[in-house]
């Protein structure tokens, strides 16, 4: 119980170092929102008329009454409003952030399975033949450029062979191609570790003792590898989770689907500070659950680790 | 056209609009029907965006994705018509302006009604202009470009409105045409900066032919046609209703994408069909629309203040020793005009100034010795130990700026200069673009079909993109071109006008302030089956008139 105590305060001390970050960064580049929306040339405002927006704003206020004026705002869930376009930063993610969801947990059991699939495949004996070009797919998928995989899919899928349309595509007809998109290069890393894990476990004296006692190969690698093999890789997953928010920037994109990516990308060249501000916050949550989410997953794979933690309590 | 159709009709409408299709006469008309068969009415346009829109507040609709909503969902008091850009009736069936253009009086059609049920009348009109004229600073709602020198309103009757203006304000009238100017509803115009976002579009409410019955934040939008329009401007073809039913709006950011959804079939009518784009569609059977936005030509603005460039021939090197011939055939297809003097040859008040704007690098060589640049060791010129080096930057709204550029750069360094293209992050290039001695050159253009298109672009109180005005110590360096600008905005008659803003045009060339490179047209794509396309005067697209025939 106190672990989980523990954990919890660690959480809120990252998440309040991500938000502080977040805002000492946007505060230290050049220029701001207001200047970068209302100071453009192309609106043909006079001096006299930026002044009194920018004052509308409160720009012009010290950086620490603007940071305790933030920090209480998100405490009481409210995240201010997009200077781009006016809107309440809230109203903005709740409108992206289901869609990203989807696309993210779908890319990620996509990338699971594929990395699987590649991983158990080429440790098979019977594919040995073709072991060197199973083993070669991971450094493959991890170098495809996802906005040339996305394009190129389109091209062949949607435009060519007209399978799914990319234009109000239907609920599920829209999410193949990007999910794929996403899992590809997602995949990669997760097949390489499970292969080596594979191999090593293999290697390992238990593995030679089990084959001794008389269990079949299925046997030994369901049983006792796969599991073994499997802790570095949660490991990984862990951390591949966040690389899914920067997948979903290009895909959304390139997709023209809203959501988290989407959004992020827009604050960014707009400098859109509430914007990001908040969408720094909900990744470092969402980097905070998947890893609390792993640390109490791996006594349940291990029950060296369990005896570990049960001593703690 | 009776509306008891027979099975015999619809099957000679049907052979009529295939004839139609067939010989292509339906795709390239501008206006209205196309053969006997007419329009049909009815049907879905898909439409895909570049970006996505950002307000519908229509002082910020000249950004294109606002500004093609603002168009269909809003009417304005005076039309005017693309092609000849006179000023036609519209919501104001006709108007009066005093000798010296301080006050406009408005008639206007007692017939028109929001799309909330309410009705458009003087009061409503006054509370309009009044919002646009001044703007709203505690809502954060800027005055719109368009009007200068906003008084106040004054309504006279429940059909007649006046405006006074505190000088002369001789662009309102066609201000009022602009989709800056459209116009909405009583409650809309209480909205928030925020109200006007995206997010709330369904709520902002005009009189024009379509309403947004649907948004998905940043990805669709869906345009509903308004049974009971009945309020066109007289001259269009279409006085009732809008042909189609719904436009559905999407946004696709990855040019490809838009570009291979149109051939692909699962889009009609698409914006910002590339340069480079554009043969693939023509080769693919579907049509190329480019529309010119008719005011200032896409262009090198060289900054005043800076010292390199405070030097006349070191100017006029610049202009001389860039072919812009070149680019504009190498980067551009024919859709983008060479341009002939900083005002596009469609644009109010242009006057040929080509023989200023000659392609000669000899003479721009000779200038620069004679100014005392020497070409250093490793082949860029320097006076007393300063580097001939200059900063454009990368006007990311304008279509191939960087190509462009990149080609430019190459040409100049013919000639001994080194010129660096600004790509920066947002706040940088903020700061960057108001300071003459970060960016030396600026890439931009404006659209808008006045006379007063040239005073927004250069005058020192609004887009100031020679930097006459010095942000960081608001000096104003060329005094002369300040009273140019303002007799071509104060100016009454259209005459004295034209004349005000060629004396301008000969001022920038002779002074060499203007490197212009080619007429900027807004290009589009539509499928075949797509017939009626028609844009306002600044090349925003119009869906009133526009019909499929699938």
């Amino acid at each position: 119980m106190s672990y989980v105590l523990r954990r919890v305060g660690q959480a809120v001390v990252v998440l309040l170092a991500a938000f502080t970050a977040a805002f000492v960064l946007l505060q230290a580049m050049p220029g701001d929102a207001v200047m970068i929306r209302f100071e453009n040339p192309e609106l043909g405002l006079s001096p006299e008329q930026i002044a009194a927006l920018r004052a509308t704003y409160g720009v012009d206020v010290p950086a620490h009454q603007q940071y305790a004026h933030t920090l209480l705002g998100f405490l009481s869930g409210d995240f201010g409003h997009s200077v781009q376009s006016g809107t309440a930063v809230r109203h903005l993610i709740a409108e992206a952030l289901p869609g990203t969801l989807q696309l993210a947990l779908l890319g990620f059991v996509t990338a699971l399975v594929l990395a699987t699939a590649v991983a158990f495949l080429s440790t098979y004996p019977r594919l040995a033949w073709i072991r060197g070009l199973l083993r070669s797919l991971p450094s493959l998928f991890v170098s495809v450029p996802v906005f040339w995989l996305g394009i190129l899919l389109i091209q062949v899928f949607s435009f060519r062979l007209g399978l799914v349309p990319v234009i109000n595509p239907g609920p599920v007809q829209g999410l193949v191609l990007p999910v794929l998109t996403l899992a590809v290069p997602i995949s990669a890393p997760l097949a390489q570790i499970l292969t080596r894990s594979i191999d090593e476990v293999y290697t390992q004296p238990f593995v030679t003792v089990v084959r001794a006692k008389g269990a079949s190969r299925h046997w030994v690698l369901w049983r006792n590898v796969a599991k073994n093999a499997l802790l570095p890789t949660l490991t990984m997953a862990g951390v591949l989770f966040g690389e899914l928010i920067g997948g979903a920037v290009v895909t959304e994109t390139v997709f023209g689907r809203a959501g988290i990516g989407r959004l992020t990308e827009q604050a960014v060249s707009n400098q859109d500070v509430a914007v990001l501000q908040a969408v720094v916050l909900l990744a470092a949550t969402v980097f905070v659950l998947v890893n609390l989410v792993v640390d109490l997953l791996y006594p349940v794979l291990d029950p060296r680790l369990r005896n570990k933690s049960g001593a703690s309590v | 056209m009776s509306h008891s159709t027979t099975p015999v009709r619809a099957l000679s409408l049907l052979a009529a609009v295939g004839l139609m299709t067939l010989t292509g006469c339906g795709a390239s008309a501008s206006s209205g029907t196309g053969g006997d068969g007419g329009p049909v009415p009815g049907g879905t346009l898909v439409y895909l965006e570049h970006q996505a829109h950002d307000s519908l507040y229509p002082p910020s609709a000249g950004f294109y994705p606002n500004g093609g909503l603002v168009n269909n969902v809003t009417d304005r008091l005076v039309y005017q018509d693309p092609e000849t850009l006179e000023f036609e009736p519209w919501i104001a069936t006709e108007w009066e302006v005093n000798d010296d253009a301080t006050e406009y009086t408005f008639t206007l059609r007692d017939d028109v009604t929001f799309s909330d049920g309410s009705p458009l009348d003087a009061e409503v009109v006054a509370k309009n202009f009044d919002l646009y004229g001044q703007g709203d600073q505690d809502r954060a709602l800027i005055v719109s470009e368009a009007i200068n020198n906003y008084g106040g309103s004054e309504v006279l009757d429940e059909t007649t409105v006046r405006f006074h203006f505190d000088a002369p304000s001789p662009g309102f009238l066609q201000a009022t045409s602009t989709i800056n100017s459209g116009l909405l509803s009583e409650d809309t115009l209480d909205l928030s900066l925020e109200g006007f976002g995206p997010g709330n579009s369904t709520e902002v409410i005009g009189t024009g032919p379509f309403t947004i019955t649907e948004e998905e934040i940043g990805t669709s939008l869906t345009l509903t046609a308004r049974e009971d329009y009945a309020w066109a401007p007289p001259s269009r073809e279409n006085q009732g209703r809008a042909h189609l039913d719904e436009v559905q709006v999407s946004v696709t950011p990855e040019d490809s994408v838009r570009v291979g959804s149109l051939i692909a079939g699962q889009a009609h009518f698409v914006r910002y069909v590339q340069a480079q784009d554009e043969r693939q569609v023509e080769e693919a059977g579907f049509t190329v629309h480019a529309p010119q936005t008719n005011g200032v030509n896409n262009s090198l603005s060289l900054r005043l203040g800076n010292e390199i460039l405070s030097e006349l021939p070191v100017r006029q090197a610049l202009v001389a020793g860039i072919d812009r011939q070149e680019v504009v055939d190498t980067i551009y297809t024919d859709h983008y005009p060479l341009a002939t003097s900083t005002l596009s040859t469609t644009a109010r008040g242009y006057a040929d100034q080509s023989e200023h704007l000659e392609y000669d690098p000899e003479r721009a060589e000779e200038l620069l010795d004679e100014a005392g640049w020497e070409l250093g060791s490793d082949g860029v010129r320097e006076k007393d130990g300063t580097p001939l080096t200059l900063v454009v930057n990368e006007a990311a709204p304008q279509p191939r700026s960087f190509e462009a550029l990149t080609l430019i750069s190459q040409q100049l360094a013919g000639i001994g200069v080194d010129l660096r293209i600004l790509a920066a992050d947002a706040g940088t290039y903020a700061e960057a673009i108001n300071d003459p001695d970060q960016v030396q050159i600026y890439h931009s253009m404006v659209g808008r079909a006045d006379h007063d298109v040239i005073k927004s672009q250069y005058h020192s109180q609004n887009r100031n993109t020679l930097l006459n005005r010095d942000p960081g110590d608001d000096s104003v360096q060329d005094e002369e071109l300040e009273e140019l600008l303002e007799e071509v905005a104060s100016a009454a008659e259209p005459e004295d006008r034209d004349e005000a803003s060629a004396a301008v045009q000969a001022h920038l060339s002779e002074q060499a302030y203007v490197i212009p490179l080619f007429e900027e047209p807004q290009v589009y794509g539509t499928a075949p089956s797509v017939h009626g396309v028609a844009f306002e005067s600044v090349a925003r697209p119009s869906f009133h008139e526009v019909w499929l025939d699938e």
